[in-house]
C-alpha cells in the first residue's frame, strides 16, 4: 500500500465535486440542484484538507512529543483545515439561503424544475 | 477620542457590532433598529471619509494587524490612498442608497441588518491584505446579496435571484480552492508576501491556482457571455438593490482584482481581451432591451469591463501613474451616476422603456437625468470624459490602436442605447400619466450630480486643463438656470448679457485665424440668439443652453490643447443636441444627431492621441512640426469634422435636425454651429500642411466637398418643407467651404473664410425669415404659402438681399466668395470640380428662385389676407445681417486684410498668393470674364431646362415657376430614396440584427449559465495553461 491517503483523499474529493457538478448541469429539479451545490463544496473541501496532508504526520498541536523545532516538519499542515472550517460554515449559509429561495420558488409555481423560471432572458 | 472612533478597524466593529445589535434592539424597541441602522452606516462612511481626508493630507496608510501577530501569520488590513478613495465613495453611496430604498427597508430589521453586513463586506473586500479573508468577506457580500434580494417579491425576481446565486456560488468555489491550492505552493495567504513570491506559482498546481482565482474575480464581474445571470438580477431586483450590486458590490470585486494583479502580469493582455469583449458586446446587447433596468444592467457591465481594460492595459505598459485618473475617474463616474439612474428608474417605477415619460416629472428630475446620461456616457463635464482622455492617448502612446477603437466602439454603442432611452422618455404626446416622483425620491440622484460636476472639476485638474476660461461656459449656463424664474424675454436678455460680458472676456487673446473665427462666430451667435427676443414663452433650458453652447464655441477657439479643444468640441456637441430636443418635433432626429456628432468626436479623440503620441504633447502649437508621422492624425481629424460638417454620405443627420429644431435656433446652428466643424477642418489642413504631413488627400476633399455642393443642391431643389430645403442649401454652401480649404492654397483659404462669412450672414436671414414666416402663418411647406411680398415687404427685402449674396450674382458678396473660389479651382487645374461647382451654381439658382418665387410671389392665399409683418425681434437681427453682407461686399479688404495677415505670411509667400489686396486680384485675375462666363453658363442651362419644360408641356399652355418646379421634381425622384439613408438603414439594421444574435446566449436557464460559468473557467484556463504550452511547444 504505497499509496498515501492524501492521494486518496484528492481522488475521492475530485470526484465527488464532479458528481456533484454533474448534478448541478443536469438534474432539473431545484433540490437536486442544491444537492449537487452541496456535493460540490463538500468535495472542495476535502481536496482543500487533502492537500495540508503530511504523510506519516501528526497532529499539530505542539507540545512535548511535537517541539516547535519540528512542527513543520512532522505535522500535518492545520491552515487548510482551518479554511475548510470556515468554509463549511460558509457553506452551510449559503445552502440555507438557496433552500430558501427554492421554497419560495416553489410557492410561487407549485413547481421546482427549474426550466419553469426563466421568466427573464435575452 | 475622536482618533480612536476614527480608525478604519471600526468600520467592522460598526458594521458587525450593528448587526447584532439590531435584532436585540427590536426586542427593546421598533424604532431602535432603523436608530442603529442610520448611526452604524452613517458612522462607516464617515470614518472612511476622515481616513481618506487624513491619507490625502499625506498620513501614511492605515495598516491593521488582528490576533497581536504580524502577518503573515495573522490577517493583515490596509487603508491607503487607493483603499480609501473606493471605501468612502462606497460608502457614501450606500448611504444614499439606503434613502432611496427605505420604504422598503424598513419592513424588516432583516434588512437592515443584510445591508449593514453587505456595505461592511465590501469594506472588507476592499481593505483585507489575506487572499482567505478576501474569500470570507467576498461570501459575506454575496450571502448578504442573496438576501437583500428577498426585497424583489416578483416571481421573476426571486427566479433571477436563484440563478445569480448558482452562478455566484460555483464562482466563489473556485476561488476557495484556488486560494488554498495558493497557499499550497506559496505557503502564505499574505497576498504581500505571496506577491513577494510569485516565482513559486508555476507548474500545474500553481497556473491552476492562478486561474481559477483569476476566474471567480473575472466572472463575479460578469463577463460576456457568462452574465445572463447578472442582467436577470439587475432587471427582476428592486432597483435599489440592483445599484447596490452594480456599483458597490462590482467595486468590492474590482478592487479585489486591482490588488491581485501583480500576481496576474503574465495575464495582462488575456484579462484585457476578455474586458474588450465584454465591454463591446454588453453595449451592443444593450442596443435591444427594452426593459430600463436590464439596460442599465448591460452598461453597468460594460463600464465594469472597461475599468478592467484600462487597469490591466495600463499596467501592462507600465502607466501606474495614469491610474488614479483613469481608473479612479472612471470609477467615480460609474458608481454614482449608474447609482443615480437606477434610483431614478426605481423613483419612476415604469420597468418598461416605452412606458418612460418624465415630461411631467419636472425640470429638475429631467435636468438630474440627463446629467446622468452624459456622465455615462462619458462626455464633460464629468470625470468619465477626462479618464477616458486620458486612457486613449495612453493607448495611443504604446501604439493600442485595437484597443482605441474598442473603447471608442464601445462608448458609441452605449451612447446609442442611453440617448434612444433619453428620446423615448421626452418623446410628448402619448397621453399616459407619468411616474411621478416626490421631491425628496429625487434627492440620492441629485447628490450624485453635484457628486460628478465636483468630481468632473478635480479630474479636470488632474488631466491638466482647469483653465477658469475653459470652464466659464458651464459656469454662464449654471448661473442662468439659478434665473429661470424671470420672464422669457428677461432670460433671453440676460443670457446674451452674460455672453456677451464672458464672450468678450474669454476671446481676448485670441489671435489669428482663431481670432477671425471668434469675432466672427461670437458677433454673429449673438445677433441670432437675440431674435430669440421674438417668443415670450417659458422656453425651460433654452437660454442656459445657448449660453453654454456660444461660449464653448468661444472657448474652442481659444484652446491651445487639444484636450480643450475636444473638450469644447463635446460641449458643442451636446448643448447643441439638448437644445435641438427642446423642440418636441426634434426629439426624433435627436439620436441620429447625436450619434453623428459623437463619431465625429470620437474620430477627432483618435486624431489627437496619435498627434500626441507622435508628438509627445497635447500642445496644438506643437503639430505644426509634427511632420509626416502625423499625417494619420491629421487624417481622423479632418474626416471628424466633415462627419459633423454633414457632407454627402455622412449627411443624413442634418436636414432633419435644421429643418426640426425651434426655428430661431435653426437659424443658429446653420448660421453658426455649423462652422464649428469648418474650423475643425480649416485647423486641421493648416497644421498639415504647415507640418509637412504630404497629404495628398485633398484632392479627395475637394472632391467630396464639391460632391456635397452638387447633391444637397439637387436635394434642396426637391424639398417641399421650407426649412428643410434652406438645411440642404445650407449644406450645398457649405460643400463650397470644404472644397475651398482643400484647395491647400493661401487664396483657397482665404475664400474659405470669405464664404464662412457669407454663409454665416445668409443663412441666418433665411432661417429667420423662415421662422417669422412660420410664426405668422404656421405653415412649412412652399406651395403653401405665396404673395406675402406685400403682407411682409421687410422680411421680403432681407431675403431678396440674402438670396442674391447666396446665389452668387453680382454685386454682393456671395459673388466675391463664387468668384474667389472659381478661380482659386483654375489656379490648381481642377476642372472636374469647376464644372461641378457650374452645374451647382445652375441648381442654387434653381432652387433660390423657388424659395423667392413660392414664398413671396405669386397669388396671395385668402387666409394670409390680415397677416402682419414679421416681429421686430426678427426683423432687427436680419437687417444687423444684411448690414454685414453689404459691408462684406463692398469693403471686402476690411475681412481679406485681417485674414491674409493671418495665414502665415511665410506660407502665403510660396503659394499662389503675393500679398495683393483683393482689388489688385480682381483686376489681375479679371473677375468679370470669369464671373460672367460661370453666371451666363448657368443661366444658359435654365434657359435650356425652360425650353425642354416648355415643349414637354406642349401643346397646353404653360404656368408660372411653380409649374416648371413641379414639371422638373419627378426627374431628380430617384434621387429622393437617398442611398446615404438607405446605407445608414441597412448599418442600423444589422447592427440591431447582432444585439439581437448577441443576446440569444441568454437563455433564461439558470442551468445553462452555471455551464457558461464552467465554460468560461476552462476557456480561460486553455489560454492560460494550455494556450502558451501550444505556442512554445
Amino acid at each position: 500500500m504505497g499509496l498515501p491517503i492524501s492521494h486518496l483523499l484528492l481522488v475521492t474529493g475530485l470526484v465527488l465535486a464532479l458528481i456533484g457538478m454533474w448534478g448541478v448541469l443536469v438534474h432539473r429539479n431545484i433540490l437536486r440542484i442544491i444537492i449537487g451545490f452541496s456535493l460540490f463544496g463538500t468535495g472542495m473541501h476535502i481536496v482543500i484538507v487533502a492537500t495540508g496532508y503530511v504523510t506519516n504526520g501528526t497532529a499539530p498541536i505542539i507540545d512535548q512529543a511535537l517541539p516547535i523545532g519540528e512542527a513543520a516538519a512532522r505535522a500535518v499542515d492545520p491552515v487548510p483545515s482551518a479554511l475548510v472550517v470556515t468554509a463549511i460554515v460558509i457553506g452551510f449559509s449559503v445552502t440555507a439561503i438557496m433552500l430558501s429561495f427554492a421554497i419560495r420558488l416553489y410557492e410561487a409555481r407549485k413547481t421546482l424544475s427549474i426550466d419553469a423560471f426563466t421568466d427573464s432572458k435575452w | 477620542m475622536v482618533e480612536s472612533f476614527l480608525q478604519p478597524l471600526n468600520i467592522f466593529l460598526l458594521g458587525l457590532g450593528g448587526g447584532f445589535l439590531i435584532p436585540l434592539l427590536y426586542r427593546l424597541s421598533k424604532r431602535l433598529p432603523a436608530v442603529a441602522f442610520w448611526t452604524a452606516l452613517a458612522g462607516i462612511a464617515i470614518i472612511s471619509g476622515a481616513c481618506l481626508w487624513r491619507l490625502l493630507g499625506g498620513a501614511d496608510a492605515f495598516e491593521i494587524e488582528t490576533a497581536g501577530t504580524a502577518p503573515p501569520l495573522a490577517i493583515s488590513l490596509r487603508l491607503g490612498p487607493a483603499e480609501g478613495f473606493f471605501a468612502f465613495w462606497v460608502n457614501l453611496a450606500a448611504l444614499f442608497g439606503a434613502w432611496h430604498l427605505w420604504h422598503r427597508l424598513r419592513d424588516s430589521y432583516t434588512f437592515l441588518l443584510l445591508y449593514l453586513i453587505l456595505v461592511m463586506g465590501i469594506n472588507g473586500m476592499i481593505m483585507t491584505r489575506d487572499l482567505f479573508n478576501l474569500f470570507v468577506f467576498l461570501e459575506i457580500v454575496s450571502i448578504a446579496t442573496y438576501g437583500l434580494f428577498g426585497l424583489g417579491q416578483t416571481r421573476a425576481a426571486m427566479a433571477g435571484a436563484f440563478k445569480y446565486i448558482m452562478a455566484t456560488v460555483l464562482a466563489s468555489s473556485f476561488f476557495l480552492l484556488g486560494a488554498a491550492m495558493l497557499y499550497h505552493v506559496t505557503g502564505t495567504l499574505s497576498i504581500d508576501e505571496m506577491i513577494a513570491r510569485r516565482d513559486l506559482i508555476a507548474g500545474p498546481i500553481g497556473t491552476t491556482a492562478l486561474v481559477l482565482v483569476l476566474a471567480c474575480l473575472v466572472i463575479e464581474l460578469k463577463p460576456f457571455p457568462a452574465n445572463g445571470w447578472g442582467l436577470d438580477v439587475y432587471e427582476t431586483a428592486p432597483a435599489g438593490v440592483a445599484a447596490l450590486v452594480s456599483v458597490g458590490v462590482s467595486a468590492g470585486v474590482f478592487f479585489a482584482l486591482l490588488k491581485l494583479m501583480p500576481l496576474f502580469a503574465p495575464q495582462l493582455t488575456l484579462i484585457a481581451v476578455s474586458a474588450a469583449v465584454t465591454f463591446l458586446f454588453s453595449n451592443l446587447v444593450g442596443l435591444r432591451q427594452s426593459n430600463v433596468q436590464r439596460m442599465l444592467g448591460c452598461s453597468s457591465i460594460a463600464q465594469m469591463a472597461l475599468l478592467v481594460l484600462a487597469l490591466s492595459l495600463l499596467m501592462r505598459h507600465g502607466e501606474d501613474d495614469a491610474l488614479p485618473l483613469v481608473v479612479g475617474g472612471l470609477f467615480f463616474n460609474h458608481l454614482f451616476a449608474k447609482a443615480g439612474l437606477f434610483w431614478l428608474a426605481g423613483a419612476v417605477r415604469r420597468r418598461r422603456i416605452g412606458g418612460w415619460n418624465i415630461l411631467s416629472a419636472g425640470a429638475p428630475f429631467i435636468f438630474v437625468f440627463c446629467s446622468l446620461l452624459v456622465a455615462i456616457a462619458g462626455l464633460p463635464p464629468f470625470p468619465g470624459f477626462w479618464a477616458k482622455w486620458e486612457l486613449v492617448l495612453r493607448l495611443a502612446e504604446h501604439g493600442g490602436y485595437a484597443w482605441i477603437a474598442v473603447v471608442l466602439l464601445g462608448s458609441l454603442l452605449e451612447a446609442a442605447y442611453l440617448f434612444q432611452w433619453f428620446g423615448r422618455a421626452v418623446k410628448p404626446g402619448r397621453g399616459e400619466p407619468a411616474g411621478r416622483v416626490p421631491r425628496w425620491g429625487l434627492f440620492p440622484a441629485a447628490a450624485c450630480v453635484a457628486l460628478l460636476a465636483i468630481g468632473g472639476m478635480v479630474a479636470s485638474r488632474a488631466a491638466g486643463a482647469a483653465s477658469v476660461w475653459l470652464h466659464a461656459p458651464l459656469v454662464a449656463g449654471a448661473a442662468l438656470l439659478v434665473i429661470e424664474g424671470l420672464p422669457g424675454r428677461a432670460r433671453c436678455l440676460s443670457m446674451l448679457l452674460v455672453v456677451f460680458a464672458a464672450g468678450t472676456w474669454m476671446a481676448q487673446g485670441i489671435g489669428g485665424i482663431n481670432g477671425l473665427f471668434a469675432a466672427l462666430l461670437l458677433s454673429g451667435g449673438l445677433v441670432i440668439a437675440a431674435a430669440g427676443l421674438y417668443r415670450g414663452d417659458a422656453r425651460p433650458g433654452y437660454h442656459p443652453l445657448m449660453a453654454v453652447l456660444l461660449l464653448s464655441i468661444v472657448a474652442l477657439l481659444r484652446a491651445s490643447t487639444s484636450l480643450e479643444f475636444f473638450f469644447a468640441w463635446e460641449l458643442v456637441t451636446l448643448a447643441s443636441a439638448f437644445m435641438l430636443a427642446l423642440s418636441p418635433a426634434a426629439r426624433g432626429v435627436l439620436l441620429q444627431f447625436l450619434l453623428f456628432s459623437l463619431a465625429s468626436a470620437f474620430l477627432i479623440l483618435a486624431g489627437f492621441a496619435i498627434a500626441r503620441a507622435v508628438t509627445g504633447t497635447t500642445d496644438l502649437a506643437a503639430f505644426l512640426a509634427a511632420g509626416p508621422a502625423a499625417a494619420p492624425a491629421f487624417v481622423l481629424i479632418a474626416l471628424g469634422c466633415m462627419v459633423k460638417i454633414g457632407v454627402i454620405g455622412a449627411h443624413v443627420w442634418l436636414p432633419a435636425s435644421y429643418a426640426k429644431a425651434d426655428d430661431d435656433f435653426s437659424a443658429m446652428l446653420s448660421a453658426v454651429v455649423g462652422k464649428v466643424a469648418v474650423f475643425g477642418l480649416f485647423m486641421a489642413a493648416y497644421l498639415a500642411t504647415r507640418s509637412n504631413a504630404g497629404l495628398e488627400l485633398a484632392r479627395v476633399v475637394g472632391w467630396i466637398g464639391i460632391l456635397t455642393t452638387v447633391i444637397a443642391a439637387l436635394l434642396a431643389l426637391q424639398q417641399a418643407d421650407m426649412k428643410r430645403m434652406l438645411a440642404y442649401s445650407s449644406l450645398s454652401q457649405t460643400g463650397y467651404i470644404v472644397t475651398a480649404v482643400a484647395l491647400m492654397s493661401h487664396l483657397g483659404w482665404v475664400t474659405a473664410l470669405y464664404l464662412v462669412a457669407n454663409h454665416l450672414m445668409v443663412k441666418g436671414i433665411l432661417f429667420l425669415a423662415a421662422a417669422a414666416i412660420i410664426e405668422r402663418t404656421g405653415l412649412r411647406r412652399l406651395d403653401a404659402c405665396g404673395g406675402l411680398v406685400g403682407r411682409m415687404p421687410l422680411t421680403f427685402a432681407v431675403a431678396i438681399v440674402a438670396l442674391v449674396s447666396m446665389s452668387g450674382l453680382p454685386p454682393l458678396a456671395g459673388f466675391g466668395g463664387k468668384w474667389l473660389l472659381l478661380s482659386a479651382m483654375v489656379d490648381r487645374g481642377w476642372y472636374g470640380p469647376l464644372a461641378l461647382g457650374v452645374l451647382a451654381t445652375l441648381v442654387g439658382l434653381l432652387y433660390m428662385l423657388r424659395f423667392g418665387h413660392a414664398l413671396f410671389l405669386g397669388p396671395l392665399k385668402p387666409e394670409h389676407a390680415e397677416l402682419r409683418e414679421a416681429p421686430a425681434a426678427l426683423l432687427v437681427p436680419q437687417f444687423v445681417l444684411v448690414a454685414g453682407i453689404l459691408l462684406l461686399s463692398f469693403f471686402p479688404k476690411l475681412l481679406m486684410d485681417p485674414v491674409s495677415a493671418a495665414i502665415d505670411p511665410q506660407f502665403a509667400s510660396t503659394l499662389v498668393w503675393q500679398g495683393m489686396s483683393l482689388e489688385l486680384i480682381y483686376a489681375y485675375w479679371n473677375p468679370a470674364r470669369a464671373m460672367a462666363g460661370a453666371v451666363g453658363l448657368a443661366l444658359l442651362g435654365a434657359g435650356v431646362l425652360w425650353v425642354i419644360y416648355r415643349i414637354g408641356r406642349w401643346p397646353s399652355r404653360a404656368g408660372g415657376p411653380t409649374r416648371f418646379f413641379r414639371y422638373y421634381r419627378p426627374l431628380l425622384a430617384p434621387m429622393l430614396a437617398s442611398h446615404a439613408e438607405r446605407f445608414w438603414e441597412a448599418v442600423s439594421v444589422a447592427v440591431g440584427g447582432a444585439a439581437g444574435a448577441a443576446r440569444r446566449v441568454y437563455t433564461g436557464n439558470g442551468q445553462t449559465y452555471a455551464l457558461q460559468v464552467l465554460a468560461y473557467v476552462l476557456v480561460l484556463y486553455f489560454f492560460v495553461a494550455v494556450f502558451p504550452m501550444i505556442r512554445g511547444g
